[in-house]
């Protein structure tokens, strides 16, 4: 009777190790990176975003560029930061 | 950011305006611009309704990848660089004058 009991413990030990370590190892291997949302050949979303150029707060939209430049939207993580 | 800077002129002459973009606020971005010598504008998409859009926000950073879109006039994209290769912006530089060499 004992002896059923710890090779039943032993069993749902081996099942959670099964399901948990997976896991584990899912979380500590880097992501692979996502493709991107946006290909090449589609119409870029367009923005309103803000800058202060040391005294205001100035507004640029992208549409504003449309037909004139073109525009490079250089995404950056943080401040301060390399790059 | 500094690499765009050094660029900027062969840039400007390829028609072409730089945008940094990044969850900063304006200011934080202000002090970046100054300490690094930037002259374009360091946009803030501050709580990354922009970022998102893009679709290049990642939830495990908190923040917006590394990357650099290369929008024509007709506002469709031409090129995008990804993490680490869009820190070097030569991609960017040679695209934009083989589009004014084409015109």
């Amino acid at each position: 009777m004992k002896l059923k009991n710890v090779s039943r413990n032993f069993g749902l030990w081996l099942l959670a190790a099964a399901v948990v370590c997976p896991l584990l190892e899912a979380q500590s291997s880097k992501p692979a990176p996502e493709p991107m949302k946006l290909k090449i050949g589609d119409v870029a979303p367009d923005f309103k975003l803000h800058y202060f150029d040391g005294s205001d707060l100035k507004e640029i939209s992208l549409s504003q560029y449309r037909g004139k430049s073109n525009v490079v939207v250089a995404f950056y993580i943080f401040a301060f930061t390399g790059g | 950011m500094k690499a765009f800077q050094q660029n900027l002129k062969q840039l400007e002459a390829a028609d072409t305006q730089v945008l940094g973009v990044s969850m900063d606020s304006a200011f934080a971005n202000k002090a970046f611009a100054d300490q690094i010598g930037v002259t374009f504008p360091l946009l803030s998409d501050w709580g990354g309704d922009v970022s998102h859009q893009y679709g290049i926000y990642v939830d495990q950073y908190k923040a917006a990848r590394r990357v650099n879109f290369l929008i024509g006039k007709d506002g469709k994209i031409i090129e995008e660089q990804i993490d680490r290769d869009a820190i070097d912006p030569k991609k960017i530089v040679d695209a934009c004058e083989r589009k004014k060499l084409s015109r």
